[in-house]
Order: structure tokens, then C-alpha cells, then sequence
């Protein structure tokens, strides 16, 4: 009974897949064998930082001519070129200024202190919801780490004292970190760029001071010491913040030098930076002289 | 008339979707645009067709004839993947536009339990050939309106100023429910 049982099963099981394989010969579509080499050369993380969903999506949209070739983040330059090649196009030598996430807040546990204890959803958007039980200020990290959670790379991570640092070497810039922050927090700058200031909130001064020990107070130092460097446009106020240019990055360090709560300051919230900026620097030199 | 019977039983009074609350996997998934929930209820239509007819001649000349039919679960889970497959080979033939709407959930039908209570409900009420063929179909016709309706009325609630707590699947949930609740009037209009 049994024996007839397992025989009947292999036979029926045998008798369709003879008829799948005879379809699938019959029904056998042409796929465009660039989709398939342009997904072969791109990482294959998912991670949607080239604006689809998936690589497999990009790599039909670049086989159909509907996306540049040169959008994936995490393989930067290298896989462009590998992409350009499958497609047989040319892409620009040149070589793109590295982004990396750049969190902008300081406000850690020594610096801004929890008014209640917070035991909802570990979930930093959730948090979110119930102002006033996460941190002190409301413009700050709410320290549940939402966007360690989101980051494909383990690029980020939480502090000891609760705020989130990047690694600019893992960093891809693929930014799902800057979507996870609920506060808006994190945004893509370039990797030379490190002289901004580290608050976002729009709280007074006397306010921002008593919530966080590192939160901009609108002293406009800042803005006066760009002023006097004839740069007036590299720091500029809006409302109670002092924001750096993000349209020229002209801003120095030396801008947050008097700054009293030292949120102007070179970055502070992120790790291999200068290893990484060494190393791109090394890579310059050396295509310079290739070149020349 | 017992095909009748049969046919407003299955769209109806027994309505898959909002009686059973079988196949609601795609009833969800894909019910946010009308065009793509017609396309769905007609290939689910389709394979559930396909599918009673194929279950009705295994189970009464293989598995019935040979004396086991506690294979059916098995023998029915093997018809219905290598139909679904055959589908999705026959539509991303001929029809390429409808393959990229269904996306995903065409190989999904494979799992949708509709498909399978299809097959095993017809051999245990011992339904006739032609019975079966026009419950199958019936079936999914019942499940095509159901997908349908919900996709209008989804359509509408896209404009609708929804609580934010009960944005997306919450309010879909809860609009399957009363949907539900509507369908519960067509009982006692048959008995099958």
C-alpha cells in the first residue's frame, strides 16, 4: 500500500513535470540578457539607495534605458563602470565626491537628560508619538537606534551615551537611515565636509540651554565669525539655528571656535572618517599621475 | 437547477472570501486598484477552474479507482503548483502586461488555500463532474466580485480622510469585515 502509494505520487509528480517542461519550451519568453549581466555586477544588497526597490529592479530599469547607469551608491564608481560595460556605454572618469550619513544631534544622556523613562516600542518613530517621555528636547535623537535598525551595512551605531555614530567607512550613503529618522536628523553631506553644526533645534536659547548641555542657543557667533572671514553666506541663521551652506560647504572649523555649547563643531558622531578621506585622497593623487 | 444552486451558492451564499475566509492573502494584496483586481479574480477564476476539473478526474480515477484517497492532499497540492506554473508561463507569454501586474502573486495563487478548499470541498461533498467544474467556477467568480468590490471601495477610501491609526491594512481589515457582514444577508437563499 505503501509502495503503490509512493509510486503513484512520483508518477503523477513525473507525469506534470513532463508537461511544465514541454510548456515551458512552448511558452519560453526572450528575457534581455542585459538584465541579467547588469544585476550580476551590482551588489545585490537591496539596500534601495538608487531610488528601486530592489537591484533586480535597477537592473531592469538600466537594461531599458530608463535609469543612468550610474546610480547604484554602494558599489560607487566601480560598479558604474562594470554596469557602463555590460550596457556598452561610456561613464565619466571622474571620480564622485563620497556622501556619508551625518547625524545632527549631540544631545546624548550626559547632555540632554530623560525626563521619564520610556518603555513603549523600541522604535524610534514610535518614541516619537509620546513627546515627552523620550529625550528632553524635542528637535533631538530620540536614541532608540531606528536608524541602526534600518542601516544594511552596520554603518551605524548607537553611542554608549545613546546617539547614533557613523561609520564613514561601511557608509554607502544609501539613506535609509535618513528616511528611519523620525526627527530628520541624518542627512547625506560630503565626506570632506565636517564643520557643521550638530542641532537642529528651534527651541530659544534660554530653552535649548536648559534642555541640552550641546544644543545651539543662537549666540550667532558662528555667523559673525563667517562674516568676518568675508563668507557670510556659509553660516546663516534660520530662526533660533545656525545652519552651515549645504549649496557650497564653504564653512572652516575655525567658525565654531568661540562656540559657548560646542554643537559648531568638526564631528563628533562619526568614526574611520579620516581614514576614509586619506584614502580617497590617495586614490586622487594616484589618477592624477595616471593622467599626467 | 442544481447547477444553479450550485453557482449562486458558490458566489454568494458561500462566498470564499467573505464566508470562508479563504484566499484572503491576495484579497488584501492585491485589491488596490479595480484593473488589477479584475486580472487577479479572472486568473485565480481561471485556475480554479483548471483545477477542479484536473482534482475531479485524479481523485475519481486514480485515487478513488485505486482505493486511495487519503492521497488527496498531496495529489492536489502537486495539480495545483504545476497548473499555477503553467499559468504563469501561459500569461507571461501572451499576456506580459498583465504578468507585471499580478507580479508576485500569480506564483501565489500556489499557496492560496482558495484553491485547494476548492478541490478538497468538491470531493467531500461528492459533487458530479459537471457539478464540480461549475463550483470551481463558481468559486471563483465568487472570489473575482469579492476582490473587486473591495478594490472599489478601496479606490474610494484612497480620498477618504482616514484616522491615521487606521490608515492602510487597519481600515482594509475592518472594511473586509462589514463587507463581510453584508454577505452574511445571502444566507438561507440556498441550502448548499
Amino acid at each position: 500500500m505503501v509502495i503503490l502509494a509512493a509510486v503513484l505520487m512520483g508518477v503523477i509528480g513525473l507525469a506534470f513535470s513532463i508537461f511544465l517542461v514541454t510548456a515551458n519550451s512552448r511558452f519560453a519568453v526572450e528575457v534581455n540578457p542585459k538584465i541579467s549581466g547588469v544585476e550580476e555586477v551590482l551588489p545585490g544588497v537591496n539596500c534601495g539607495g538608487c531610488g528601486y526597490p530592489s537591484c533586480a529592479s535597477y537592473a531592469e530599469a538600466v537594461a531599458t534605458d530608463e535609469a543612468p547607469v550610474d546610480l547604484c551608491v554602494v558599489g560607487g564608481a566601480e560598479t558604474a563602470r562594470e554596469v557602463a560595460h555590460v550596457m556598452g556605454v561610456q561613464v565619466s572618469d571622474e571620480l564622485k565626491e563620497k556622501l556619508v550619513a551625518v547625524v545632527f544631534c549631540q544631545g546624548d544622556s550626559e547632555a540632554s537628560a530623560f525626563p521619564g523613562l520610556y518603555k513603549g516600542i523600541p522604535d524610534c518613530a514610535a518614541a516619537a508619538y509620546s513627546q515627552d517621555v523620550a529625550k528632553r528636547c524635542k528637535y533631538g535623537c530620540i536614541g532608540l537606534g531606528s536608524c541602526v535598525a534600518s542601516c544594511p551595512f552596520d554603518a551605524i551605531h548607537l553611542s554608549a551615551t545613546g546617539i547614533p555614530y557613523v561609520d564613514a567607512e561601511k557608509c554607502t550613503a544609501c539613506g535609509n537611515c535618513v528616511a528611519a529618522c523620525p526627527r530628520d536628523l541624518i542627512e547625506l553631506h560630503p565626506i570632506s565636509q565636517k564643520s557643521f553644526v550638530y542641532c537642529k533645534s528651534q527651541d530659544p536659547g534660554v530653552i535649548a540651554r536648559k534642555v541640552c548641555k550641546k544644543a545651539c542657543i543662537a549666540c550667532t557667533i558662528c555667523v559673525k565669525a563667517a562674516a568676518k572671514d568675508e563668507n557670510p553666506e556659509a553660516v546663516t541663521m534660520h530662526g533660533n539655528l545656525a545652519v552651515v551652506n549645504t549649496q557650497n560647504y564653504t564653512a572652516k572649523p575655525e567658525y565654531g571656535e568661540k562656540c559657548p555649547t560646542n554643537s559648531y563643531n568638526t564631528d563628533q558622531n562619526s568614526i574611520n572618517r579620516e581614514k576614509v578621506i586619506a584614502a580617497l585622497e590617495a586614490e586622487r593623487r594616484k589618477r592624477e599621475k595616471v593622467t599626467t | 437547477m442544481t447547477y444553479l444552486i450550485v453557482l449562486i451558492s458558490a458566489v454568494l451564499v458561500n462566498n470564499f472570501v467573505l464566508s470562508y475566509f479563504v484566499g484572503i492573502c491576495p484579497f488584501i494584496g492585491v485589491s488596490k486598484k479595480i484593473d488589477s483586481a479584475v486580472s487577479m479574480g479572472i486568473a485565480v477564476t481561471f485556475v480554479m477552474t483548471i483545477t477542479s476539473i484536473v482534482t475531479w478526474l485524479i481523485n475519481h480515477y486514480i485515487l478513488i479507482a485505486l482505493g486511495m484517497p487519503f492521497l488527496e492532499y498531496v495529489a492536489y497540492i502537486v495539480v495545483i503548483a504545476s497548473l499555477v506554473q503553467f499559468v504563469e508561463m501561459f500569461i507571461k507569454k501572451t499576456l506580459p502586461a498583465l504578468y507585471k501586474t499580478l507580479g508576485i502573486f500569480l506564483p501565489l495563487i500556489t499557496t492560496n488555500c482558495a484553491i485547494l478548499f476548492v478541490a478538497l470541498i468538491q470531493a467531500m461533498r461528492e459533487y458530479a463532474f459537471i457539478q464540480s467544474v461549475v463550483f470551481g467556477f463558481g468559486a471563483g467568480v465568487g472570489f473575482t466580485l469579492a476582490i473587486v468590490i473591495m478594490a472599489g471601495i478601496r479606490e474610494q477610501l484612497e480620498l477618504s480622510d482616514i484616522p491615521r491609526p487606521f490608515q492602510g491594512a487597519a481600515i482594509t481589515l475592518i472594511t473586509a469585515g462589514i463587507l463581510a457582514l453584508a454577505f452574511m444577508g445571502f444566507s438561507g437563499l440556498t441550502s448548499a
